[in-house]
């Protein structure tokens, strides 16, 4: 008689995360076919079994299944269950890869999550630390999470290939989350950003800062770039460097861009200049997309809005990336929310791109995990 | 002359006048000034004391606070659902009297015999949903759940019983409703004061049971068999008045307390398997919170469901329309009770019930033959509150006659004659629509779509298995056409009435197809999405690159389907007259279908879709050719083929006219024709008809104003607008094992299905920054960049300067003139230049400057409002101030929307009718339907359908007789279930371990632990051993609350192994018999272990031989005799026991004995079975051997050593005295005896004497030393006072002397 909620079937491994992420969340059982059926090597790859190791980690009372040769995955979540932890990252991926689903379950743990995560901090492929740390962690404190407890740091540094990185990530556990109404990002007040470097000269970092300041200081004199050079045990296996950069607005939005250096062996390589220019270009490509969020953390902000409470949460968004759309559509399922969007042309012409407003009335959602005393 | 008395003067004592002068008078004496004693009297009103003061000020601070609640977001919707009354109360207190005057006093009608829940309005603004709540504890618990108000009866004849403070308890846990009481049965007392007594008795019972000053309601007695009206008007005003809290269990899920109930089942299916699981739609009001699609339901008393589709309906029982009169007219009190037979004209989803009683000869017979009455609603008057609904409602007359709309009215009013010669065939009525070019075209669509649906009926008549198909109908329909187009003969498995699903697509889908393409698509995925061969997937895959949007579609299809699915079968079994009265309900029914669709779908969008109806035919006409191949094959009766004809010309009718019935046939043929050149035949496909040559044009403009209203965004991210059931109707054709669904990503998801997965928003081809209008797209971003107006600073302050205007600075004597009167002047000086100019646009310029002055004033009242409320705004107003803004912005967000889109957003508000399709619900539920208990669906939250180990925080209830047992099975009340469970008792030891606990303790909180559905942490609950029967005694076992939720949990219980000791050198011993194999022991090295006695010791090592035994080292030595134990802590397992209560699945009459899982104790009890006890544990009279102890010898060393105070004494034994040391006994003779008595006798009185006169002696002794003492004290006194004055005097003669000496010395020296 007790109905267990109906299994979600997908195809594919894209969205991988989302998809388990979203069914740990809403408790519904989910089945993964397929995932790279047809390709040479079929089945997860290693950061994916690594991923899967993770939530498994996190959580308890997990139901996982994978059939023979890897293309199904057959998911029953268990409750989340937080703790310290460490979980060693496959390095074909970075940091930003697991991170960024810690971020969206660590408030709903049992026990405030407290994980050590090893492996490549900054790559080319993932948000790196640097940036998630810039602008997740304010992005969560709007929703109701922070207090000290809420942190990332950068204990090592590990670049790919062969990572070698450290990091900690701390989160407090809340009940319920506060709507948000964020439709006004306001002006860029301040650029900040960090240049970092392992293994190489430190003076690439100087090169790198002083390029893309070449170009910012077009728009702002407030820049402050900082150098990021670490040594010895900190600075992992790997050599290169590569930088971050958020801009801050009068209302606490924080957009970012990053680059780093292509990999030890692989493809050409850069010069600290170019990059700096680059990323810094990157950087003004993403204020002209705009919004209250950047573009890497919308679904975040996203699944937060949706897991509220029952009322009225609004955010102002760039236009949305493909990952976001996805994620839509799998809230939709999972959830059976839909957001209301309207697009935003600014009236104004010197205010970048167009903007999506997302409406949506949260689910009611309450931490089930968090013990009563 | 007599004198004339003067009139004396009479002073004023009262008056202005008087007090006046009073006044004056206590002023002159100092003390006036009454009203300000603090001025006469300020030592009366000083500071006593700073402690005191602060305490007074602490503990108003301390009440005031105390009021306050943590302010929520009030999400009460705008209308509110009906307010839920639940009249509770012991057999036979009055309850159903009370709920019939009730009913009368509002609605002036006089219901015969209530069932189930009665809606009624009573008032402007309120509506009651008034239920009876019986004795069943099921009924009890599960009404306390959904009431906001309670009406207690009470019999004051008898007093309290039971079932009254079963019910408070149950409150009491799920949330306190308002509770009222009301007593009954005053009449019986004939003696005035005996009344009066017990009223107050009853009166404060209740009170501490509710809370002080609970509203009592006293009826006192029975005119008629019904209670004195007065008297029920004023319990309808309190009632009609009343304000609720908000509850929490109910404010965060949605629920529906059903009032009506269909059972939707395929009429085959139940023949061939009557007790096949059934599909049921249930209506009600929400109530709560809002209501997703596809979410988990839970229906206490049946089960977990998952809500297969919801929609809702116009209110039966609405609110009066304009709230400007003082009071309700007659036709606006409502009443609708579907369950006891009343009600308005029923509106379903798609169709309108009336019941003209008995009046028709004709029907009477089909009434008697009817299986399920319920099902048509009877319609006694009709109301015209409706008449706005009639517009776009359909009405059947007659049970099997054709729904009418209030358009078909004048014209169609003819048809029933035509109908009856088709009713011989099919048992149904047929209608033509009638197209007009210059009819709205509106109203065709609509007519149309009647058609439409009657035509799919028949063509499903034609169906043939009764399986159910209706999930894979475009599945179905995809095969078949993948089929021709490869020219392969393959006969498919299944014959499926695939066609209907995409007609219903096609009525409900233009409302949402933007683009032409979008729906021929549609169609064609449809196509595509055949579940049996994966190639043709991947061939489509490869062919189509317009196919997109393939859910949207078949979403709206599948509602459709499920409707077909019902009816289908019914042209098969026309014959028999059961399923004829089957029809004649169905038929309306569908007849009717999307009647409020057709409301929706404009003519535009009709027309839009017009183009795609080419399409659309192409598909049908396969189906509808597979058909006939199929029905041919077939040794079906002829009636069918014809029938499978109509059924194509069905989809033509869509957006044509009706074809007439006789050239079915050669449609049909056309058709196919068309099929195989896939010709896009829009436009003459059937007769080539003149409206619908402009149709592309039509569609064009359609297709552009939607793209305008619609933001292409959302079509974008979840495919074309409305629909959400998209998942459900693909996924049945996934179907794995009946287990899992497949939601089918859209196209370009399949295509980057493998795709890297990275939230990256990956920038593809930068702008160049380098350039300079790249550069200024963002210059305003950055707060270098320009402001808008309302924010930057400079126009602030100068708008501020306007706002002020003229000032003048006192100090220096400057003049600051606001720049708005200059302006002003400026624009004067300007008017009159720009007359002409202002001639032609006055009005923008004027409101302009209304603007202005609006802002002006808005600004001035903030500014007030600011000061003026800055002093105590405190933390609880600000965050009250927070909710209120919120609250403010949830209601006004959807607003503006149609409800359609907006339950997409929102999901289905509370206060909504609401139409709940269940599908798999046990048939017992239809077969056993009573509707005397309330059928409650209650919404589950997220992940709280699945099951998990839940730990409580538990008290036995200090009226239950009996303590509760670990593990006995008990029902728990939690949520909106009941269910059977197996707890295990635990207690928390001070480091956090859980302890099992056998039995719960008496008086004391304690854990609880078992397996069973997870439910928010704080959700109360109660238990209760049984639900069956009554008994005498109190039944609610324990209360507590949800502490907390897991998937594993740990209770231990303790459990002690013993050994012995088979060697014992110093401290050190072997032990044996504790564990079973070196492993174990290996597994406690290092454990503490002790001895009965108290030595304390611990496990060292294994030992090879015996097995299991080990070396332990203690304290002290042991003894062979000692026994050695190790505490441990062995964890239980819960059992995985969750029985749902299903109750409501008894046959009527027996719904309140359902019992689950019995304890082994009754199972023993009720078998005879005695349990057999272990010889062990049977009490014996403790025989205790005394106990000898050994001398205690200390060595002679030691001896020495010891001080001789502990030196053992050598007393030596006295030996025997020999014989000749023996003395000899002295015996005396009577004389000497004499002597000695009288000795003694004297001796004895000389004694007393002696003591006598001792005592006498001591006291004379302490007299003398008494006086002695005084003397002594005065003499002492005397002495010093003697010495005093001598000393006295010898010191004045020692001065004198000195003195003396002084003067003589000075004497002497002047003398000399």
């Amino acid at each position: 008689m007790a109905g267990e909620a109906q299994c979600l079937s997908y195809t594919g491994c894209n969205f991988l995360r989302q998809r388990l992420v979203l069914a740990t969340l809403s408790g519904r059982p989910l089945k993964i076919r397929k995932i790279r059926a047809k390709e040479e090597d079929p089945g997860l790859r290693d950061f994916e079994a690594s991923f899967i190791r993770l939530i498994d980690k996190v959580t308890n009372g997990s139901q996982i299944e994978i059939n023979q040769t890897g293309t199904t995955l057959y998911y029953q979540p268990g409750l989340l269950y937080g703790g310290s932890l460490e979980h060693d990252c496959s390095p074909s991926r970075g940091i930003g890869y697991y991170l960024e689903s810690l971020l969206c379950l660590a408030p709903f743990m049992k026990h405030p999550l407290k994980i050590v995560l090893r492996g490549v901090t900054n790559d080319q492929v993932d948000p790196s630390v640097d940036v998630l740390k810039a602008t997740a962690l304010p992005l969560l404190k709007k929703f109701g999470i922070d207090g000290e407890s809420l942190e990332i740091k950068i204990n090592r540094r590990g670049m790919p290939p062969k990572g070698g990185g450290e990091i900690l990530f701390a989160c407090p556990v809340r009940k319920v989350l506060q709507p948000v109404q964020f439709t006004d990002p306001g002006k860029i007040k301040r650029i900040r950003g960090t240049a970092y470097s392992v293994r190489v000269s430190p003076q690439m970092a100087n090169r790198m800062v002083e390029s893309a300041r070449g170009i910012l200081n077009k728009f702002l004199p407030d820049i402050y770039i900082y150098t990021d050079h670490m040594k010895g045990a900190n600075s992992g296996k790997s050599p290169g460097f590569g930088m971050c950069l958020t801009a801050e607005t009068i209302n606490g939005t924080i957009l970012s861009a990053e680059l780093a250096s292509n990999p030890q062996g692989q493809g050409a390589a850069v010069l600290p200049e170019e990059l700096g220019q680059n990323c810094a270009k990157l950087l003004l490509e993403e204020i002209y997309r705009g919004g209250c969020v950047d573009s890497t953390n919308q679904s975040l902000a996203l699944l937060l809005m949706t897991l509220g409470q029952r009322d009225v949460s609004k955010v102002l968004l760039g236009p949305l990336s493909p990952y976001t759309i996805e994620f839509l559509r799998h809230l939709r399922s999972f959830f059976q929310i839909m957001f209301k969007m309207e697009t935003k042309t600014t009236e104004e012409e010197h205010m970048g791109g167009e903007k999506v407003l997302m409406t949506c009335v949260g689910i009611g959602f309450c931490n089930l995990s968090k013990t009563m005393r | 002359m007599e004198e004339k008395e003067k009139k004396k003067h009479r002073a004023k004592h009262s008056g202005p006048k008087a007090e006046k002068k009073r006044k004056r008078y206590l002023n002159d004496l100092g003390i006036g000034d009454e009203e300000n004693a603090r001025k006469r009297n300020p030592k009366a009103f000083t500071v006593q004391s700073a402690v005191r003061m602060a305490r007074t000020f602490h503990r108003t601070q301390d009440l005031k606070t105390k009021k306050h609640h943590i302010p929520v977001v009030d999400r009460t919707p705008l209308e509110p659902p009906p307010v839920v009354v639940v009249v509770v109360g012991p057999p036979k207190v009055g309850k159903s009297t009370v709920i019939k005057c009730l009913i009368k006093n509002f609605t002036r009608q006089k219901l015969v015999e209530i069932r189930g829940p009665v809606t009624i309005v009573s008032g402007k603004k309120r509506r009651l949903t008034i239920i009876e709540c019986g004795c069943d504890i099921n009924t009890m618990i599960d009404l306390a759940k959904v009431a906001d108000l309670v009406l207690m009866l009470i019999d004051a004849s008898f007093g309290f019983e039971m079932e009254t403070f079963e019910f408070l308890n149950i409150c009491q846990v799920h949330g306190f409703p308002k509770i009222m009481g009301v007593l009954t049965h005053l009449d019986t007392f004939k003696n005035n004061k005996q009344l009066k007594k017990t009223k107050k008795k009853l009166k404060h019972r209740f009170w501490t049971e509710v809370y002080p000053g609970a509203k009592l309601f006293y009826l006192s007695g029975m005119v008629h068999g019904e209670y004195q009206k007065q008297e029920i008007h004023n319990l309808g005003r309190f009632i009609s008045v009343m304000k609720f809290r908000p509850l929490t269990w109910q404010t965060s899920h949605p629920y529906v307390l059903a009032d009506r109930m269909e059972e939707l089942t395929n009429p085959e299916d139940v023949r061939i398997n009557p007790k096949c699981d059934r599909k049921i739609s249930l209506y009600g009001y929400l109530r709560g919170a809002h209501l997703k699609n596809k979410s988990q339901i839970h229906m206490p008393g049946v089960g977990d469901f998952t809500v297969s589709d919801v929609s809702f309906l116009p209110d039966p029982c609405a609110l009066p329309e304009q709230q400007k009169k003082r009071s309700l007219n007659e036709k606006e009190k409502l009443v609708y009770a579907p369950l006891s037979g009343v009600g308005g004209i029923v509106y379903d989803k798609d169709a309108v019930y009336i019941d003209l009683g008995g009046s028709h000869a004709h029907e009477k017979e089909e009434e008697e033959v009817r299986p399920n009455h319920e099902l048509v609603q009877s319609l006694i008057s009709t109301h015209s509150a409706i008449d706005v609904k009639m517009a776009s409602s359909k009405v059947s007359l007659f049970m099997d006659s054709a729904p009418l709309g209030s358009e078909d009215v004048g014209q169609e009013f003819v048809m029933p004659k035509e109908e009856r010669q088709v009713d011989e065939k099919t048992g149904r009525v047929r209608r033509k629509a009638v197209f007009e070019d210059d009819e709205k075209e509106n109203d065709d669509v609509a007519s149309d779509e009647e058609d439409d649906q009657e035509e799919e009926d028949e063509e499903e008549a034609v169906s043939e298995d009764g399986s159910d198909g209706d999930d894979e109908n475009d599945a179905e329909e995809e095969s078949e056409r993948a089929l021709l187009r490869e020219g392969m003969a393959v006969r498919r498995a299944k014959r499926l009435k695939t066609e209907v699903a995409q007609e219903e697509a096609v009525n409900e889908l233009p409302a949402f197809a933007d683009s032409d393409d979008d729906l021929e698509m549609s169609s064609q995925e449809e196509g595509e999405t055949a579940p049996e061969d994966s190639e043709m997937e991947e061939d489509e895959e490869e062919r189509d690159l317009q196919r997109t949007y393939e859910y949207e579609s078949s979403d709206s299809e599948f509602e459709a389907a499920n409707k077909r699915a019902e009816s289908k079968q019914y042209g098969i079994n026309s014959e028999s007259t059961e399923t004829k009265s089957q029809i004649s309900e169905h038929s309306p029914k569908r007849k009717a279908v999307l009647t409020t669709d057709s409301g929706n779908c404009t003519a535009e969008e009709a027309s839009e879709s017009e183009d795609e109806n080419s399409s659309f035919e192409e598909g049908d006409d396969e189906g509808g050719s597979h058909e006939e191949i199929e029905t041919e094959e077939s040794d079906r009766n002829g009636f069918r083929h014809s029938q499978a004809k109509k059924a194509d010309s069905v989809r033509q009718t869509k957006v044509k006219t009706v074809d007439t019935e006789d050239d079915d046939v050669e449609n049909l043929l056309r058709e196919e024709e068309e099929y195989e050149e896939k010709v896009d035949l829009s436009a003459d496909t059937t007769g080539a008809l003149k409206w619908k040559e402009d149709l592309t044009q039509k569609a064009a403009e359609a297709f552009l104003r939607q793209q305008r209203s619609t933001p292409n965004l959302r079509k974008l991210v979840y495919g074309t607008a409305v629909e959400d059931e998209d998942q459900e109707s693909e996924d049945a054709d996934d179907e794995l094992g009946g287990l899992f669904r497949v939601s089918r990503p859209d196209k370009a998801s399949r295509q980057k299905a493998n795709a890297l997965d990275c939230s990256k928003f990956l920038v593809e081809k930068p702008q160049d920054w380098d350039l300079e209008e790249v550069m200024s797209s963002i210059r305003d971003c950055f707060v270098t960049g320009k402001w808008e107006d309302d924010k930057d600073a400079a126009k602030l302050l100068e708008e501020d300067e306007e706002l002020y205007g003229d000032f003048e600075d006192l100090e220096t004597g400057v003049v600051h003139k606001g720049k708005a009167a200059v302006g002003g002047e400026q624009s004067g000086s300007e008017e009159e230049e720009e007359e002409d100019e202002k001639m032609s646009k006055p009005e923008p310029e004027e409101e302009e400057k209304k603007k202005e002055r609006m802002d002006k004033k808005r600004k001035l009242k903030e500014m007030f409002d600011a000061e003026y409320d800055e002093g105590d705004a405190t933390y609880f107003d600000d965050l009250k101030e927070e909710m209120h803004k919120q609250a403010q912005l949830n209601r006004e967000e959807f607003e503006d929307q149609d409800d359609e889109t907006r339950v997409q957003y929102e999901g289905f508000r509370p206060g909504m009718y609401v139409r709940i399709e269940i599908e798999n619900v046990p048939c017992e539920f239809v077969l056993n339907f009573d509707p005397h208990y309330p059928i409650i669906l209650g919404g589950l939250g997220n992940s709280e359908g699945n099951v998990g180990y839940v730990q409580l925080r538990l008290k036995k209830h200090r009226w239950y007789k009996k303590i509760l047992k670990t593990r006995d099975p008990l029902i728990l009340s939690l949520g909106w279930r009941r269910f059977q469970t197996m707890p295990m008792f635990y207690m928390e030891d001070h480091n956090g371990r859980h302890r099992l606990l056998k039995y719960t303790p008496q008086h004391m909180h304690c854990g609880a632990a078992f397996w069973g559905p997870i439910t928010p942490q704080g959700t109360g609950f109660l238990a209760v051993q049984s639900v069956s029967g009554t008994t005498p005694d109190f039944r609610i076992a324990a209360t507590g609350v949800v502490l907390d939720l897991d998937k594993s949990i740990t209770i231990v219980k303790k459990l002690k192994l013993t050994g012995f000791p088979f060697k014992i050198f110093k401290n050190t011993c072997f032990i044996k018999g504790m564990f079973n194999s070196q492993l174990e022991v290996a597994k406690f090295e290092g454990a503490a272990i002790r001895s009965v006695s108290g030595i304390r010791g611990q496990i060292k090592k294994a030992l090879r031989t015996p097995v299991g035994a080990f070396r332990a080292t203690f304290e002290d030595k042991l003894l062979m005799s000692d026994i050695v134990f190790v505490r441990t802590w062995y964890p239980v397992s819960i059992p995985m026991f969750y029985n749902p209560v299903t109750s409501l699945l008894k046959p009527a009459g027996e719904k309140d004995s359902w019992s689950g899982m019995k304890t082994t104790g009754q199972l023993r009890y009720e078998r005879g079975i005695k349990l057999k006890q272990n010889k062990d544990s049977l009490y014996k009279p403790i025989v205790r051997e005394k106990r000898h102890f050994n001398k205690l010898h200390i060595p002679k060393a030691l001896q020495k050593a010891l001080p001789f105070k502990n030196k053992p004494k050598n007393l030596e034994k006295k030996g025997k005295t020999p014989k000749d040391q023996w003395r000899p006994a002295v015996i005396r003779e009577p004389h000497e005896k004499k002597i000695s008595a009288l000795l003694t006798a004297l001796s004895t009185v000389n004694n007393y004497k002696i003591k006598k006169a001792k005592v006498k002696h001591r006291e004379q002794l302490k007299e003398y030393l008494k006086v002695k003492q005084k003397e002594d004290e005065q003499k002492f006194k005397r002495q010093k006072e003697a010495k005093k004055k001598v000393y006295r005097i010898l010191g004045q003669r020692e001065k004198k002397r000195q003195k003396s000496s002084l003067k003589g010395s000075s004497k002497g020296e002047k003398s000399m």
